[in-house]
């Protein structure tokens, strides 16, 4: 009996091959986005799930609260630990601190390496935490003393190449050029996916032999640093409100007169392991890999189901549309004695075959596609997670509803048909079944006329972030970073001579960061006003006197500082209202108090925009190199070119890398354009745009698709009318009209649908910028325009070729 | 005396149409012996095809009684129903009604398909079959590349498989030439002989002296039979 449907099924889908291609296509789409989706769901999901008691672990982070908002800290003091040691809801708490070093060293063999990755000074209950198989050593008494390393199997190998593992136990790694340890134990990496990506851990005690010695004696209270990290492994009948309580009482016995003043309350709070990958506030350790954002991942499901739908869509549009044809084989099959249940089975067979040839021909897409989705898709990720049981079996699950959401209802349809009436050929076509036809025909232009405008609008606004003027030049502006581990100035004044003397440069100016950068580098200041004291944040801009003629930032008031060292201070205009001076003149010659220190205003600068434009004009100042007798600020050359032709760019650009491997030699040069910088403000608003190119294309080839089926089907049907109207003389045209009026109204009513679902949603996602472009009606007039064009392309396709036909032909058949 | 196989007692048909009672069938009253030949004859609209529809159990009476082998059908669930004419009726229409998808060895397998026959049964029930209309060369085409008669006598190959107890023929001639309506009525003739009971509707006088009886219908009643 299955055989027997599967065989006519495979005829039925030959026969038909355009409905067949039709309903692979679509179905194939939406399986493929499934799949891929799935895949970048089930990896995210998967992270850190291994560990032994990994429901019992969790990271302990600080969470400020304040009257300026809410900030975020991944880290936590330093006196934490020594608080809740005696804590009995703990099972073990660890302790480390993130430090990259300069260099490490195996000196017996001669090896150095810059800024590994991934070290962390941890005490001797990291092991104890987390649970790691040591195949050199052991985790007993495992970093204890000063001067002690383990390393992970993979740096092990990487220092010490042609040693046995148990070899390397016992030599000696040196960091910074001057801390000696010595290997005491080594550990296999972590087999499944995890953020726990450390690779060497230094033990603890050692940091007192690094410039953090006061920071680690002084265990500061008032003091967070993101590097000071605790994790902690709770016992198993753990009560987590107790912990909060003491958590709670800790912080409020350590506020300090600020937060008192201030009304800033800081939160301990336990982030759970499986937190870790998604929660953006803290972050993750390995800044590369980028982040899991849950609503990514919540908007691709979305755009999976929507296309998924689509195709199902056209597989109950095209089966219930071919009903009549298959008609005559119901019949006769209820003739020869099948009942209805074996016939829903046979249609429902003929949908799973379909379904399985579509996902036969998705997993060859899906792997193709993780490549073209890179963006999107985790580098790890790759098509063998697709060997997981979860996925096999979420497949298999997936299949079969997509087959019962395309098949069922046609099949009830079908088999429902009156076997005598089918017989008879006096087979009528239910009103209903045509008018679900059309709200599905609906539904579908209705999702693909929201993503085509949505997809406008968001290119509109990204268009708008990118060309919108920052408030200073953006172009033709390169920016020279000093290497990574280089200190003092003087090679980078060097470095300034050197670019100067280039012809094709117009202004170098040396600082820290580019009028709008990814800086984070803020301080509080604060201005007392008729003894009331404002107090704010203020973004910190450091540079030379040439930087605002290079950045061509305007004063409006006051002049630029007399040098580049001198303490005095510029403030942006937005400074200037916020601390309460009425006009630029009025704040020159006023101070404005940081740390105890009165700082004396000596110009106010345009605004302009330091960061994307999400986010509104900080107060900001512009200091010199206040502290150059201890250390600089100037980090950073920025080079104005005088053209930005594509031949004077290049060269002077040949020019500056020069200058730079002259003056650094052997080190990797670092530049980067200033408008460069800017788009990758946006790199998120490009990913949406890129997901909504995609999901737009889709849909709409999707439902055109299924467009066309319809029409075929139904031109088909009218074969006989368009001869008898074109033999009492109708025109091509007439009758091409005739056969769109009815689907472009679809087409039409779809958009009037859309329109509103569009207008808010993107509504919604503009509310995350600061800046907006504005929600234009031509918008929405041109997608609209866009889609009945499409539509109309696609429907004249067939409607044009039926109306040419010679009458004589179509109606000789009867 | 021979087995009754169904009778009809004032059995009737009624149907709505818009707001009018239209009465197809009008108290029929019938007896149908095992063995017998039975021709339907009447003009268009008649009621020839209803009558043979609801006896074949497609359709249903309205209104009287229906006794199958002694089964009140008109009180039977429609599995019971099912089963009943699955297992001893067999159908062949005037269009042959083959299922254009299914090659001819197909088209005959299916109602053993239904009935649950077993693999290796069917195959050779079906080569019994083909072997015996000496068409075994014909069994792997498709029913549109095979002339009219040949459709139909499938048509019949497929009405016999399940060796039923009554064959229904509505017009089974119709669409095919006199030649092709000779061999087919002498077809049927010779099954009625080999012991099976045979009831068709027809128009030719021609068919209707096959058989052993004529029934006349005339808007929906029997005038005489």
């Amino acid at each position: 009996m299955f055989k027997n449907y599967i065989k006519i099924a495979w005829r039925n889908i030959m026969k038909n091959k355009v409905f067949s291609f039709i309903n692979v296509i679509g179905l194939t789409i939406g399986l493929s986005a499934s799949f891929v989706i799935g895949l970048m769901v089930y990896y995210d999901y998967t992270f850190d799930n291994f560990h032994k008691d990994g429901d019992r672990m969790y990271r302990i982070v600080t969470d400020f609260t304040g009257p300026e908002g809410k900030f975020y800290n991944s880290g936590v003091t330093l006196a934490l630990k020594g608080a809740i040691e005696d804590n009995s809801n703990f099972e073990a708490i660890s302790e480390f601190y993130r430090e990259r070093p300069m260099t490490v060293e195996n000196r017996a063999d001669d090896l150095k390496y810059k800024l590994p990755k991934f070290v962390i000074f941890a005490d001797q209950d990291y092991f104890n935490v987390f649970d790691y198989t040591f195949i050199a050593g052991n985790a007993s008494n495992a970093l204890s003393n000063p001067n002690e390393v383990i390393l992970t199997k993979e740096r092990a190998q990487k220092y010490f190449p042609d040693k046995q593992i148990s070899d390397i136990l016992g030599k000696t790694v040196i960091y910074n050029d001057s801390i000696q340890t010595k290997v005491t134990g080594i550990v296999e990496n972590f087999e499944g996916r995890t953020d726990i990506v450390f690779q060497e851990f230094i033990s603890h005690p050692t940091l007192l032999q690094t410039r953090l010695r006061r920071n680690i004696l002084g265990k500061n209270w008032n003091n967070t640093n993101s590097s000071s990290q605790v994790f902690v492994k709770l016992t198993p009948n753990a009560d987590i409100a107790s912990i909060n309580a003491r958590f709670k009482e800790l912080a409020t016995e350590h506020m300090d007169e600020e937060d008192i003043k201030y009304g800033q309350e800081r939160i301990f709070k336990l982030q759970p392991l499986d937190d870790i990958h998604f929660n953006e506030n803290y972050g993750i350790y390995d800044w590369s890999s980028g982040q899991a954002s849950k609503s990514l991942l919540k908007n691709l499901i979305l755009i999976a189901i929507f296309l998924l739908l689509l195709g199902c869509i056209n597989f109950i549009n095209l089966n219930t549309a071919q009903a009549t044809q298959r008609a005559k084989e119901i019949g006769i099959r209820k003739t020869l004695g099948s009942s209805r249940k074996q016939l829903i089975g046979q249609f429902m067979g003929e949908t799973f075959l379909l379904v399985a040839i579509s996902t036969l021909l998705s997993l060859v897409l899906t792997s193709w596609l993780i490549t073209v989705f890179s963006d999107f898709v985790p580098a790890g990720l790759s098509f063998d997670l697709f060997k997981a049981p979860l996925m096999i079996i979420g497949a298999i699950i997936l299949l079969v509803l997509v087959s019962f959401l395309s098949g069922f209802y046609p099949a009830m349809v079908l088999s429902k048909f009156n076997t005598v009436a089918v017989l008879k050929n006096k087979l009528a076509v239910g009103e209903n079944k045509v008018k679900l036809r059309k709200v599905l025909t609906i539904f579908q232009f209705t999702i693909a006329q929201v993503f085509i405008i949505a997809t406008l609008l968001v290119g509109k606004q990204i268009n708008f972030l990118l060309n919108k003027d920052m408030g200073f030049k953006s172009g033709a502006v390169v920016t020279a970073f000093r290497p990574i581990g280089e200190n003092g100035l003087e090679k980078m004044q060097l470095l300034a001579q050197q670019l100067k003397s280039i012809p094709e440069i117009s202004t170098v100016s040396l600082g820290n960061y580019t009028p709008a950068s990814q800086s984070t580098n803020t301080t509080t200041m604060t201005r007392t006003v008729d003894g009331k004291e404002i107090y704010g944040d203020m973004q910190l801009l450091h540079g030379d006197t040439n930087y605002l003629n290079l950045f061509e930032i305007d004063l409006l008031a006051g002049r630029d500082r007399l040098n580049d060292t001198i303490n005095e201070l510029i403030i942006n205009d937005a400074a200037r209202k916020f601390y309460g001076f009425s006009s630029p003149e009025e704040a020159i010659g006023q101070t404005i108090v940081f740390e105890d220190e009165a700082l004396s205003i000596v110009g106010v600068m345009e605004d302009f925009h330091q960061r994307s434009l999400k986010s509104e004009i900080k107060p900001m100042s512009l200091q010199g190199d206040i502290f150059r007798d201890n250390w600089t600020y100037f980090t950073q050359a920025h080079v104005a070119l005088k053209s930005d032709s594509p031949e004077s760019l290049k060269n002077a650009m040949a020019k500056v890398e020069n200058a730079y491997q002259d003056i650094f030699p052997g080190e990797e040069v670092r530049l980067s354009f200033l408008d460069e910088t800017i788009e990758k403000f946006y790199i998120r608003e490009k990913k949406v745009s890129k997901l909504l190119n995609w999901a737009t294309g889709l849909s709409i080839l999707i439902s055109c698709l299924g467009l066309l089926g319809l029409v075929i089907y139904t031109t088909n049907r009218r074969v006989k009318e368009i001869g008898v109207r074109k033999v009492l003389g109708a025109s091509l045209i007439q009758i091409n009209n005739l056969l769109c009026k009815e689907f472009i109204s679809l087409v039409a009513i779809a958009f009037i649908i859309a329109a509103p679902i569009a207008w808010y949603g993107v509504y919604n996602w503009l509310q995350d910028f600061a800046y907006q472009t504005s929600i234009s009606f031509w918008v929405f007039l041109v997608s609209g325009i866009a889609m009945i064009a499409f539509a109309l392309i696609v429907i004249s396709f067939k409607t044009l070729r039926a109306a040419s036909v010679n009458p004589v032909e179509s109606l000789r058949s009867e | 005396m021979a087995n009754i196989i169904l009778s009809l007692h004032e059995a009737s048909r009624t149907v709505n149409s818009g707001s009018n009672k239209v009465t197809i069938l009008d108290d029929i009253n019938l007896q149908v012996e095992e063995g017998e030949f039975i021709s339907l004859m009447g003009p268009s609209g008649s009621g020839k095809s209803t009558l043979l529809n609801c006896i074949g159990m497609l359709d249903a009476f309205t209104d009287g009684e229906y006794a199958f082998l002694g089964q009140s059908v008109h009180r039977m669930k429609e599995k019971d129903r099912s089963k009943l004419y699955k297992e001893y009726i067999g159908f062949v229409f005037q269009a042959y009604h083959l299922i254009d998808e299914l090659k001819v060895y197909e088209n005959i397998e299916t109602p053993l398909l239904y009935k649950g026959v077993k693999a290796s049964e069917r195959k050779a029930m079906v080569a019994d079959m083909l072997d015996r209309f000496g068409v075994v060369g014909k069994k792997d085409l498709f029913p549109q590349q095979l002339s009219g008669g040949q459709q139909q006598l499938v048509g019949i190959m497929r009405a016999l498989i399940g060796s039923p107890k009554l064959i229904l023929a509505d017009e089974p001639t119709g669409n095919l030439n006199s030649k092709q309506s000779t061999e087919i009525m002498e077809l049927f003739a010779e099954l009625n002989k080999e012991g099976a009971t045979i009831i068709q509707a027809t128009h030719s006088e021609n068919n209707a002296a096959y058989g052993s009886r004529i029934v006349n219908l005339l808007d929906g009643k029997i005038v005489s039979q």
